[in-house]
């Protein structure tokens, strides 16, 4: 007896949002990333395509930091002292999308300078953190916003206690906004109320809605993720937006990535290990909607790029 | 072409020429008439209001004015323009402020119509002309006294105290067998003997007043109602924050403090000092003295109540949340601490549960909830929110705490509706200057609960704050700066307040506001989803609250605190708490009725599951995360763009 699945039919979908500027579109990049435009839940491939696969964004600093693990420095080596250097081997890497993240110590003209180099690095698609301190990021974000205009980076992070100035800068300048709430619908929901009543288009917003690592909250994480597409399916407008995680920064703060000595013997090696937390803390992402996946370990977005390709083929 | 505007304004006319298309605030301006216009022209506030006796004049927008007013020619000069001849006449503001549509004013306090002293009051005077003793009648005094009250007041058995017997022989004496004696029935065990209060020498007049006194344990404030319990008149109202402020917002941290060593008995004593003062305070306004008075009648949540009676109210606090006792028995004011008459009893109302307390049922009974048809919300904004829902047939309640904001604590320049609190404000959206009213019309020394309603709803329409809460730092005004705890907005210059001092709304006050309006709307919205009861079915919604005489509801609507309905369907009530007290200490059987009421209650507990906090989220916003449900705030957001 032939069985029918049941499919769902949303009155809802999620918004495209295209990062970068190639020079027909009046930026300097060689593509375009563009992320969203779901109509189902993900990978419901009987009731819809994934119209836009996720990509992986490789995280890069404006200087070497003193806090990563060793695992990450023997694997980046001395592209580590130079942006440009270890932006074109992220691309080599397999990275979608560049992330640039600067320091406290950056100012702003160095940071414009970082941002060039990388720009002039590679072709893909930018994406800027400030330091994550409110004055200091709206000092360093306005420059480069300025110095970029039309290549259509993605600025980070506004918060909602700060996204007047970068969401202004965005507006201005032709770019896209990264806006970063502490896992809560509600909250994630206010902050794009916030940045869309400044005159921002729902497209040009991307949402960071927070996650923990494997075995350090994941879970609320992934169930903040599903509400938050589900209510997008449903036709809640200020849930429609693509979803950007830092699995690589979450995984590489916990212990069992970090630390490589005074652990369980059972807990096995520690660079697979480390990778091993890296790639699964993605792909519980992947699995709960995430579109833009911020990676530190070229091992980890090998494997998730090539988990992802399974997924959508399946 | 070009019309005659004739304007009559404090009995004076004026007449000018305008073209057609001129709006009435201008052609005013130009006859040299001030016409006050708060919100900066947009039709919002109403208070330009003024009537068309003759001629036709275009009404753009009728906003806040009713449906008869327009009738009766009353239009908005900002929104009106000027099509042919026109005569206008300016009314003074306070009658333009009695018409708004959008303000409640506090229902005034009558005598209940039925009250008859001789039938529902428990205590009562009797005056008696005993037979002076002789060498033949050796009787005692105190016999003399019980036989006079068997025979004469029909009293078949009294007691009496020891103090009273020491006592007794001067006043027999003084007013030579005359006297007039004070009794009181029994109010919990009503077939049992009456009870000796006092005894005054000669003929007491029937008319004088025998005092009672109705007071509402706030956790933020105490209020407390002088009675002549034989009229039924409410003789003052006085009220205070409540002494163990200083220990403590919340019921929670006043219990942990309480835990203290000698923690107890100074929370004891500070709300004991509270409300003797305001005993005192409100006896020397009838020129009688604490000791006249013969009853108190106390309401008050359950740990207020505890910590007045200095019963430990840790088991409040844990799982299970049991409370030592939910209705105390009357007992003697002078043990309890109360300084009124050293005979007088005080009798503390019945609550239901930890976090539903004598509070919320006098509340009940005065809202009248209990005895309608129609399904009704009950919405105390305190400290504790309490809420109820319910009609004749059911009553369900929850409570969320919700801070002191509303009551003007724990807010950088709030204060108590009194004297010199700022009640309403309101900003131009193009200045951004705001014009405020006080509370007796001089400088402002700080702003009151309903005054911090209207200013976060202005703040926010005009875009001084975003739907966050945040100080918009780029609007143009030096009003707007950077404080020592983020944004701030001033709304009086220190030149012009009471202190000198700047009297500012700081970034940390809206977020206070904000958790507070936010805990009250989560409240009442999981509570009718409880009971599966949409908001726009309920009947009536009944609001209560120490605001002073006055909330703008409209405002209240726009920050989110009430739901957005139309607004004839609110009813605010001020503090129902003490009037129920009221109720109970003038009438045996309002009393009863509030026993009943707090059998009647079903508690819902919002901690049970995580609805709560998630509608607490979405509410944490202005007016709320979903938009949808505030549909007249959407309209007046793009009315302000």
């Amino acid at each position: 007896m032939p069985i029918e699945i049941p499919k769902d039919k949303w009155p809802g979908s999620v918004k495209k949002v295209t990062l970068g500027a190639t020079t027909a579109e009046g930026g300097t990049r060689s593509r375009s990333v563009t992320v969203g435009g779901q109509t189902t839940l993900p990978y419901l491939l009987f009731e819809a395509p994934t119209p836009n696969k996720p990509v992986v964004a490789i995280e890069i600093k404006s200087h070497k930091p003193d806090d990563w693990s060793p695992l990450l420095g023997e694997v980046w080596g001395d592209a580590m002292n130079d942006p440009a250097q270890w932006a074109k081997k992220a691309e080599e890497a397999g990275a979608d999308i560049i992330v640039l993240a600067l320091t406290l110590a950056d100012s702003p003209e160095d940071a414009v300078k970082a941002v060039k180099s990388v720009l002039g690095a590679t072709g893909l698609p930018l994406i800027v953190w400030g330091p994550g301190q409110a004055e200091k990021d709206n000092d360093l974000l306005v420059p480069i916003a300025e110095a970029t205009k039309g290549e259509k980076i993605m600025l980070g992070i506004c918060e909602d206690k700060n996204y007047r100035t970068i969401v202004a800068t965005a507006m201005a300048n032709g770019h896209v906004v990264q806006a970063r709430t502490p896992m809560d619908v509600n909250l994630a929901k206010q902050l794009n109320i916030l940045i869309t009543d400044m005159g921002l288009p729902a497209d040009r917003v991307i949402m960071d809605p927070t996650t923990g690592a494997l075995g350090y909250g994941i879970e609320y994480g992934y169930s903040v993720m599903e509400r938050l597409r589900l209510a997008a399916l449903q036709g809640d407008g200020m849930t429609q937006l693509p979803m950007l995680v830092t699995p690589g920064f979450e995984a590489w703060k916990a212990k069992e990535s970090k630390v490589g000595e005074g652990v369980p013997e059972a807990w096995g090696d520690w660079k697979a290990r480390a990778i091993h937390w890296e790639t699964l803390t993605a792909m519980a992402l992947v699995e709960s909607g995430a579109d833009i996946i911020v990676l530190r370990h070229p091992e980890s977005v090998k494997r998730v790029k090539d988990a992802v390709e399974e997924l959508v083929a399946a | 072409m070009q019309h005659t505007v004739t304007f009559t304004h404090n009995d004076k006319r004026s007449s000018i020429s305008v073209p057609t298309g001129t709006m009435l605030t201008e052609a005013a301006q130009l006859a040299g008439i001030e016409i006050g216009q708060p919100c900066g022209g947009q039709g919002r506030c109403g208070r330009c209001a003024v009537l068309v006796t003759e001629g036709d004049a275009r009404r753009r927008s009728t906003l806040r004015l009713s449906r008869s007013d327009v009738d009766e020619g009353y239009a908005l000069a900002c929104q009106t323009v000027v099509e042919g001849d026109v005569s206008i006449l300016v009314p003074p503001q306070e009658k333009i402020e009695r018409r708004l549509t959008t303000d409640r004013v506090v229902a005034e306090v009558t005598v209940p119509v039925d009250y008859d002293y001789d039938q529902h009051q428990t205590i009562h005077r009797v005056y008696l002309e005993l037979t002076p003793p002789s060498m033949e009648d050796q009787t005692d005094d105190w016999a003399r006294l019980q036989t006079a009250l068997r025979i004469q007041a029909g009293i078949p058995e009294v007691l009496c105290s020891l103090h009273l017997l020491q006592t007794l022989g001067k006043p027999l004496r003084e007013g030579e067998w005359n006297v007039t004696a004070v009794v009181e029935k029994n109010l919990e065990f009503p077939e049992r003997p009456v009870r000796l209060i006092e005894v005054f020498p000669g003929r007491v007049d029937d008319y004088s007043p025998i005092w009672g006194c109705a007071i509402d344990i706030g956790t933020t404030t105490v209020s407390l109602w002088l009675v002549d319990l034989v009229s039924g008149q409410v003789k003052a109202q006085v009220a205070e924050y409540n002494g163990q402020i200083a220990r403590g917002e919340d019921v929670i941290s006043r219990i942990i403090y309480s835990g203290k060593a000698g923690g107890e008995q100074e929370m004891r004593q500070r709300v004991l000092d509270t409300i003797n003062g305001l005993l005192e305070t409100a006896c020397k306004r009838v020129k009688a003295k604490p000791e006249d008075v013969m009853k108190a009648t106390i309401a008050g949540n359950s740990t207020m109540i505890h910590l007045l009676l200095g019963i430990p109210a840790s088991s409040i606090r844990l799982s299970p949340f049991i409370t030592a006792v939910n209705h105390p028995p009357v007992m003697i004011a002078k043990e309890v601490g109360i300084n009124i008459h050293h005979e007088g009893r005080v009798d503390c109302l019945p609550g239901v549960a930890s976090y539903v307390g004598a509070d919320i049922t006098a509340g009940v009974l005065s809202s009248g909830l209990e005895t309608s048809e129609n399904v009704s919300l009950f919405i105390d904004v305190g400290t504790n929110g309490e809420i109820v829902l319910g009609n004749r047939d059911w009553l369900v309640t929850c409570a969320c705490s919700a801070g002191p904001a509303f009551e003007g604590a724990g807010v950088a320049n709030g204060m108590r509706a009194t004297q010199g609190a700022i009640e309403e404000v309101w900003i131009n959206s193009d200045s951004l200057e705001p014009t405020y009213r006080v509370i007796g019309g001089g400088k402002p020394k700080g702003i009151c609960g309903s005054g911090l309603i209207a200013l976060l709803s202005e703040a926010f329409l005009t875009g001084v704050i975003d739907k966050a809460g945040n100080v918009n730092l780029m609007a143009a005004t030096s009003r707007v700066r950077e404080g020592a705890h983020g944004g701030e907005y001033v709304l009086v210059w220190g030149a012009e307040s009471e202190s000198g001092e700047d009297i500012v709304i700081t970034r940390v006050d809206v977020d206070n506001l904000l958790r507070a309006k936010a805990a009250i709307y989560a409240g009442f919205s999981i509570l009718a989803d409880t009971v599966g009861v949409p908001l726009e079915m309920t009947d009536r919604v009944l609001v209560g609250g120490s605001f002073g005489k006055y909330i703008n509801v409209e405002k209240a609507v726009q920050i989110g605190l009430l739901p957005d309905m139309d607004w004839s369907r609110f009813e605010f009530l001020g503090n129902t708490s003490v009037k129920g007290a009221y109720a109970a200490l003038l009438d045996w059987r309002m009393r009863d009725r509030i026993t009943e009421i707090a059998k009647r209650m079903t508690y819902v507990e919002l901690s049970a599951d995580n609805s709560f906090y998630d509608a607490f989220t979405s509410a944490l916003f202005l007016p709320h995360t979903d938009m949808s449900r505030f549909p007249s705030v959407a309209e007046a957001l793009a009315k302000s763009n």
